[in-house]
């Protein structure tokens, strides 16, 4: 064969290969979501004179079909698996892996953000807790790059700084400082959070402060979710990474108590299986997201109560601080303003808990 | 629209090719003419009655430049075009900054017009004005047709981002080109070489741009791993745009003339700009430098004549200061250059060292957002803002950021491509580059698409002048 004919159907292969991709990109039936990614896929937009005019459209189309590509998680990994192995790029879309662990880079610091949270968290006890609540305390997660990070050359934020930040903004509070007690396998390989099998002691020793028992490794039954878990960097940094299980801690205790949730007027179990089906199985604990949730326990202590404002690290451990309080309120300021909880709760002297991650504290802006 | 982008990829330009290649060949310049409108209104929906007001605007003048009988009236008709045009360009792109200096120099508070700048309105502007001076040059003939002259105008494969394609280099092309496939193999295999250069290799510069930009701890080696950084967005940004450009006009039957050749193997600062957007510095040296005198008068008036020339280089890029000094840094060299011929004979390591510090230091003055930020990046490039050497962040990042540094580094010489030139020429590898090609090029345009897919959407940095 001839270099001309060679060269002619080098080309040929090229335009067939852009060509089918095109016949796809036309053909391929649109998608509503995208399970990966854990997200609604965009639309069709609308077309209008006006949204024509006005540019809208044009926006729309592109984040429609970036969103509507077809193959398009096996393109995204094709872009990871290219950024980080062949340009050896240190991390994609700020995801590394170190040690099987994927992670947020989550860098710099910033102090505007942890000032913010500490404004909201000064705004809530000056609202209803002064004068009301004595035992207050808080505890920030560490986020697993505080293990990570450093160990394997990533940059890390000022952890030490954060913490003391957390301590001196809220005086109010005694802090209970739990790092110590957590390490990487805390956590789950391909998720931010920590799992709840693995967090009976941090449970512990925020039980043992407001001197109410928590549950022994004795009385828990650790269940098996029978669906495997992929996380959330696994959309995010579309790299292969496996899945994992998932165990949630059960006793008959937990089994008897109910979850009221203010947004939705519904009740439910501790463990919401019905969140199984979602796109998250981390919704299980306490069914995910929510704004203020109501646990009753009718085998806690009478006229124990224990309010607990937390980001989603709360969801896994708060069904293990509840053996001795009669009610648990769940409250998550990133759904509802400060200012209307005082319509929801009647603050009296309950003990009081701010649990929030580094990761929250660092991003603080969509605290209300 | 932009080139990297799915929208363009698998809608736009399949569609266009389909259209056009099916049409006769007296309807391809009305495809063309209308695809690239629609390309233009698909980014500026409102502007683009700027630009059909432009193509109407020169084709007028030129017809009337053409049938003036006198001297005196062609040049009546030559002025009304280039006063419109750039009054045009002086409304969208200068009337703020000069409102702000008049401002200050004067402490009034004239409200600045803010005034969106039509995309690439630099590059087209600077296109027609070719056509009409040529014209009125007598070294063109006008063009009577106005569709033909609106896809000159208009022509999306270097509307928005060069090269600057003047009038009398596609006259004929417009008119009689002819299209092949060796034209279509060519075309395509610029067109994702130049993708590739600005999704895989720019692209990421940017984002390391950015997270410098954003950086918890600024370090001495971190600026100038920006400088570097920049240096190398900028050169596959630009020349990628324009590899794109070459490609699709071959494909469409043009051959737009290169506008980059390996800039950064310069030996010196003049090399570097007969190496770097060559079509910009023709354009300057053939309009404005030439019909200054040029060099060939009084040593002050040559000074003269050079600086006007690169400080409207300097003003072309941007409306403000810092393009102003970054344009007579260019003028200041190449005076040295002149004044000082010793230079060239001092070791080309030395020389090419040389000229890519003077570029390097000019592109971080390029890219600042003013002249206060120029002072600051300056600062922190030659240890003066009180910055750790070096930092964690900075490690990592250059880790990070390595392989891409060197494929960057080599990418911007020519060793990749007198390499292939080589083994084209060897019978022994000549098949094995022939058979690799494709494959290369199928894998980069799948490449290209899961970056985008991934939605690491930038713009083109040139789409802003």
């Amino acid at each position: 064969m001839n270099n001309r004919i060679i060269r002619s159907l080098g080309t040929a292969i090229v335009i067939t290969v852009w060509v089918v991709l095109v016949i796809l990109v036309w053909l391929a039936p649109d998608q509503d979501i995208s399970i990966s990614e854990r997200r609604k896929l965009a639309s069709q937009p609308e077309f209008s004179t006006q949204t024509v005019f006005s540019g809208k459209y044009m926006a729309e189309f592109e984040d429609y079909v970036l969103d509507q590509f077809p193959l398009r998680d096996s393109f995204r990994r094709l872009k990871a698996l290219m950024h980080y192995h062949l340009l050896q790029q240190a991390d994609n879309n700020e995801i590394y892996i170190a040690d099987g662990y994927a992670s947020d880079l989550d860098y710099p610091l910033n102090e505007t953000s942890v000032r913010y949270a500490l404004k909201r968290f000064n705004y809530i006890y000056e609202t209803y807790l002064s004068g009301n609540n004595d035992n207050v305390f808080v505890s920030v997660v560490p986020d697993k790059n505080y293990y990570l990070a450093e160990e394997h050359g990533y940059p890390a934020i000022d952890y030490t700084l954060l913490f003391s930040m957390v301590q001196e903004g809220t005086p109010w509070a005694e802090y209970i400082d739990i790092s110590d007690l957590l390490s990487l396998e805390d956590y789950y390989y391909s998720d931010t959070h920590w799992r709840q099998e693995k967090i009976l002691d941090v449970a512990q020793r925020i039980c043992d402060v407001f001197n109410v028992n928590s549950f022994s490794n004795s009385e828990l039954t650790q269940k098996l979710i029978d669906r495997p878990f992929y996380g959330v960097y696994y959309g995010q940094a579309a790299l292969p990474l496996d899945s994992e299980s998932m165990y949630i801690m059960e006793n008959e205790i937990l089994s008897n108590c109910s979850v009221y949730s203010h947004d939705t007027k519904n009740t439910t179990s501790i463990y919401d299986m019905n969140k199984l089906n979602g796109f998250d199985l981390y919704d299980v604990y306490l069914s995910g997201a929510a704004s203020v949730l109501t646990i009753n326990n009718p085998n806690g202590q009478d006229g124990r109560e224990l309010i607990v404002f937390r980001d989603s690290f709360g969801s896994s451990i708060v069904p293990l601080l509840l053996r001795d309080y009669q009610t648990v309120t769940v409250v998550d300021i990133r759904y509802i303003s400060s200012d209307k909880l005082g319509d929801i709760i009647e603050f009296t002297n309950q003990d009081v808990l701010f649990l929030y991650s580094t990761m929250m504290i660092n991003s603080s802006s969509v605290l209300k | 629209m932009i080139f990297s982008s799915i929208s363009f990829l698998y809608y736009f330009l399949p569609i266009v090719l389909t259209i056009y290649f099916l049409m006769p060949k007296n309807m391809k310049n009305s495809v063309l003419l209308v695809s690239s409108l629609v390309f233009y209104a698909w980014g500026e929906p409102r502007y683009v009655f700027l630009m059909i007001f432009s193509i109407a605007m020169f084709y007028l003048c030129g017809i009337a430049i053409g049938k003036s009988a006198t001297l005196k009236m062609k040049k009546f008709w030559l002025v009304v075009s280039v006063v419109i045009s750039l009054s045009l360009l002086a409304i969208f792109k200068y009337a703020d900054f000069f409102i702000d200096n008049f401002n200050t120099a004067t402490g009034m508070s004239i409200p600045l017009l803010r005034l969106a700048l039509p995309v690439g309105i630099s590059f087209y502007t600077f296109q027609c004005l070719s056509y009409t001076i040529d014209v009125y040059r007598g070294t063109t003939q006008v063009q009577k047709n106005p569709i033909s002259l609106g896809a000159y105008v208009s022509l999306f494969p270097q509307l928005i981002a060069g090269p600057i394609v003047r009038y009398e280099d596609i006259a004929y092309e417009l008119n009689n080109r002819t299209h092949s496939w060796e034209n279509v193999s060519f075309g395509l295999r610029r067109f994702i070489i130049g993708i590739s250069k600005k999704i895989i290799l720019a692209d990421n510069f940017a984002l390391l741009i950015k997270l410098f930009r954003n950086s918890a701890e600024p370090s001495v080696v971190f600026y100038w791993v920006y400088a570097i950084a920049f240096t190398l967005n900028i050169y596959f940004d630009f020349s990628g745009y324009s590899d794109m450009a070459v490609g699709l006009g071959k494909i469409f039957g043009f051959n737009f003339l290169e506008n980059f050749d390996y800039p950064y193997m310069s030996k010196s600062i003049g090399e570097f700009w007969r190496r770097w957007h060559k079509s910009l510095g023709s354009w300057f040296r053939d309009y404005v430098y030439i019909p200054l005198g040029g060099n060939r008068v009084s040593k002050c008036r040559w000074i003269f004549n050079t600086s006007i020339v690169w400080i409207l280089t300097g003003l072309w890029h941007g409306a403000s200061w810092n393009f102003v000094i970054w344009g007579l840094l260019y003028a200041i060299f190449l005076i040295i250059e002149k004044e000082l011929p010793v230079i060239q004979k001092t070791p080309v390591l030395f020389r090419r060292g040389y000229t890519l510090l003077i570029v390097c230091i000019g592109f971080v003055i390029f890219n600042a957002t003013d002249i206060s930020q120029a002072v600051s990046d300056l600062q922190g490039i030659f240890g003066m803002a009180d910055l750790p050497f070096v930092t964690t962040e900075t490690l990592y990042y250059l880790r990070s950021y390595a392989v891409l540094f060197i494929i960057g580094t080599i990418g911007s010489t020519s060793l990749l491509s007198n390499a292939i030139s080589r083994m084209k020429q060897n019978s022994k590898t000549q098949k094995l580059v022939y058979i690799l090609e494709p494959i290369t090029l199928v894998f980069l345009l799948l490449t290209c698409t899961a970056y985008l897919v991934d939605g690491s959407y930038s713009p083109f940095l040139y789409f802003r002048f």
